[in-house]
């Protein structure tokens, strides 16, 4: 959506270029492309140093390996060991068992996101919320704070002994534990919901505020009420942005670290390779099995994408379909 | 008022001047033999990393006696706190000491790693045979040594005299003995436990399998062969399993808040851990003095006693020591020379048990016996030590096996999965790591 009407905007002068001469026209291609070279320059010179360059380093290390054979106390060599390693991680019950948490974190964080993120939006729309602006700062705020220290909080707030919640809670006769078998993954989600959910309802707000007013007034004119205006006028106008917001957020879940990082300090229910980014980290710097620790990163980086390329498609297939039905 | 504050802040900046003063004095003198004519350009410099207590005394006291090796010593964290990541980092940087501490599981990764020195050619008849041939073969891979032996830790029975009385229980001999122990505990007093399953507590766990008999590692036929869930380990998985679901245990981390608790409430009537803990027993808690004794390990078969350990370190020169001679001269003073043992108990309270048996008169009589009311437990350990089962290996990647064991420990005391289970778990989350390092394996689930 945004991307069109940012090469509308653009467009113009260059359909205005015809009327010059051919040397004005060289002169002011030689310029724009030097203006090109300028802009883009340090996004190719940062693509490269810290994606391209790092990524081609985890692939060479993923195929190679500092060898010893047998019970491995001779001298070490490094060696060509092709996919050994995408073997090893891939048949790691602890590899796999950390793609199932971040898979039932996704699951249940991602839809729980969306809809009280546009759920809020659209209630900031609708001219509901009184202090709307104050309503604003107050859900973006959790966004400013640094996802280690958000993380810190909520372990203060999740362990029993001193946990003001959990005490307030025990006084009512209520015993909650946060980081037990079945609770800490929503305990993890309750985090990410608070440090994100101002962020993606300002994004939502955002789209929703370029929703054609007329489009608006029609529905109302035809009979809509408030709740039927939100759910099936403005929401299927503001699509994109929510394949957007969901798209970022199954990026980040999948690299869950942080939170489970710090939590697994206080509960045994966190291990050390809990999530894939946490078994990367365990593969590295505990088992010191670089190579490893670099196949994981290449398979989890393949995962994402993946998955991205697909939401994507998908996304764009019913897109077409909807429109051939219109 | 002022007046009076006036000279509390004189007094605190005197305090402050005579201490500074001290510490000016002691830094010069332990400096001064470096800089001064004494000591020749033939002096060799050994680096020297370590987190055991008293290391720093006893490298003074090496520093002080020896004119060609002088040691620079740094304390670094333990182990589990980042000690093991700082060693393997700065081996891979090229910039490892000279000389570093590594307790007896980790030896054959850091061997593997590289890390290690093959020591074999250094380790001469002499320093062979002063030391325990348990300990020696714990660091042997190969038929090659990859580090020397400094301690060597006999699990015991570390048990409340006084509470024993009280229940009128008997030292268990067996495990039989043990489990009707915990159950009498149980139901004289329902808030106490005869003992404890730490969840945090593979070592513990390890040295029950291997008095049980378990290899979870063995080299033979050329490949790493793991078997962690063997007859063996079962049976004390079992074992155990039984005693926390009657509730006859507690089942949590010994290490931290609150185990440290159980035993300062008196809740815990006994502890089940290496040589070493007697001394941090007294350590930790000195109000308890004259209530603890230590007695041996219990057995599966009394005709047939069979010990394990529990802790101990170990010395490894590493692969970037550009003198090894030196640093194993070093080594070698360390592990034998008496007064070396001397200058680390001379640190505090320890309970060290010395491999090399040679030392062990020396710790006898320099262990301050009151805290358990006169009994001779160095006595007590060279008996045990003796008995320690000589067919036990550690496997390459110890720190990780134990981590995803715990977690499963952890987990079982939670409510979820059981010991056996952990075990097994650990065994399918370390064969992965093996094969990656280009090992030969086999797997065996018996």
């Amino acid at each position: 959506m945004t991307t069109t009407t940012t090469t509308d905007t653009v467009a113009p002068p260059s359909r205005a270029a015809p009327r010059s001469s051919a040397a004005q026209r060289r002169g002011a291609r030689r310029r724009r492309l030097g203006a090109c070279g300028v802009l883009m320059t340090p996004f190719f010179v940062l693509l490269v140093t810290v994606f391209l360059i790092p990524v081609g380093t985890a692939v060479w290390l993923s195929f190679f390996g500092a060898d010893q054979p047998g019970l491995g106390f001779g001298p070490e060599r490094t060696v060509f060991v092709g996919l050994r390693s995408y073997a090893a991680v891939l048949t790691d019950p602890t590899f796999l068992g950390g793609l199932g948490t971040v898979a039932a974190y996704c699951l249940f964080y991602i839809p729980l996101m969306v809809v009280c993120a546009l759920g809020l939006a659209l209630l900031l729309d609708s001219g509901v919320v009184r202090l709307r602006s104050w309503a604003q700062l107050g859900l973006f705020l959790p966004h400013a704070v640094p996802g280690i220290i958000a993380a810190i909080i909520w372990l203060y707030l999740y362990t029993p002994g001193i946990s003001p919640v959990i005490e307030l809670l025990a006084r009512g006769n209520i015993t909650v534990d946060f980081l037990g078998v079945h609770t800490v993954l929503p305990s993890i989600v309750n985090i990410a919901v608070w440090s994100n959910l101002g962020y993606n309802t300002i994004i939502f707000y955002a789209a929703l505020q370029a929703v054609p007013r007329e489009v608006i007034e029609a529905s109302v004119v035809d009979g809509a009420g408030p709740v039927r205006t939100a759910l099936q006028v403005k929401t299927p106008l503001v699509r994109s942005s929510i394949v957007m917001v969901a798209m970022f957020t199954l990026i980040w879940g999948l690299q869950l670290f942080t939170e489970p990082m710090l939590l697994g300090q206080q509960t045994p229910m966190i291990n050390s390779r809990f999530t894939p980014s946490m078994y990367i980290y365990d593969a590295a710097f505990n088992r010191n099995n670089y190579s490893l620790a670099a196949a994981a990163s290449v398979i989890l980086l393949v995962c994402t994408i993946a998955l991205s390329y697909g939401v994507t498609r998908w996304t764009n297939r019913s897109d077409g379909t909807e429109e051939a039905a219109r | 008022m002022p007046g009076q504050q006036s000279r509390r802040s004189v007094l605190a900046a005197l305090a402050a001047l005579s201490l500074s003063g001290v510490s000016a004095c002691t830094g010069s003198g332990g400096r001064q033999p470096r800089t001064t004519g004494t000591i020749g350009k033939s002096t060799t410099r050994v680096t020297f990393w370590s987190a055991l207590r008293g290391s720093q005394e006893v490298v003074d006291e090496f520093n002080r006696t020896h004119r060609h090796i002088q040691v620079d010593f740094q304390q670094v964290p333990s182990g589990a706190l980042g000690g093991y990541a700082k060693l393997s980092n700065a081996a891979r940087a090229g910039n490892a000491p000279d000389v570093a501490t590594i307790e007896y599981p980790q030896v054959p990764g850091f061997a593997i790693d590289g890390v290690a020195r093959d020591i074999t050619d250094l380790v001469d008849a002499d320093l062979r045979g002063k030391l325990l041939p348990q300990a020696l073969q714990l660091t042997t891979f190969d038929r090659r040594v990859f580090s020397v032996p400094l301690d060597v830790e006999p699990m015991v029975l570390h048990y409340r005299t006084d509470l024993f009385r009280e229940y009128g229980l008997d030292v268990p001999a067996t495990w039989d003995d043990f489990e009707e122990a915990a159950r009498v505990v149980r139901k004289r007093a329902p808030d106490r436990r005869l003992a404890l399953f730490p969840t945090d507590g593979m070592t513990q766990f390890a040295a029950w399998s291997w008095q049980a008999g378990s290899r979870w590692f063995d080299t033979s036929k050329g490949a790493w062969n793991v078997s962690m869930a063997d007859a063996p380990s079962r049976r004390v998985a079992g074992y155990w399993q039984r005693l926390w679901d009657q509730d006859l245990v507690f089942m949590n981390p010994t290490e931290g808040a609150r185990g440290t608790a159980q035993i300062g409430q008196g809740r815990l009537l006994a502890r089940l851990s290496g040589a070493w803990d007697a001394g941090a027993q007294m350590n930790a808690h000195p109000g308890q003095a004259g209530k603890w004794a230590v007695a041996p390990l219990p057995q599966w078969d009394t005709r047939h006693p069979v010990s394990a350990t529990h802790g101990g370190s170990t010395f490894a020169v590493t692969k970037d020591c550009r003198n090894p001679e030196a640093a194993m001269e070093f080594i070698s003073w360390q592990v034998t020379h008496p007064d070396a043992l001397r200058a680390r108990l001379s640190s505090g309270t320890s309970s060290q048990f010395p491999a090399a048996p040679g030392l062990i008169e020396v710790g006898r009589k320099a262990f301050d016996r009151s805290y358990y009311s006169g009994q001779d437990i160095y006595a007590l350990f060279r008996e045990q030590a003796r008995l320690i089962d000589d067919r036990w290996t550690w496997g390459p990647r110890m720190t990780a096996t134990q981590k995803v064991m715990q977690d499963g420990f952890a987990r079982a005391a939670g409510g979820q999965g059981t010991i056996i289970g952990a075990v097994r778990e650990a065994q399918r989350g370390t064969m992965p790591d093996l094969k990656a390092l280009g090992l030969s394996t086999t797997a065996h689930s018996s």
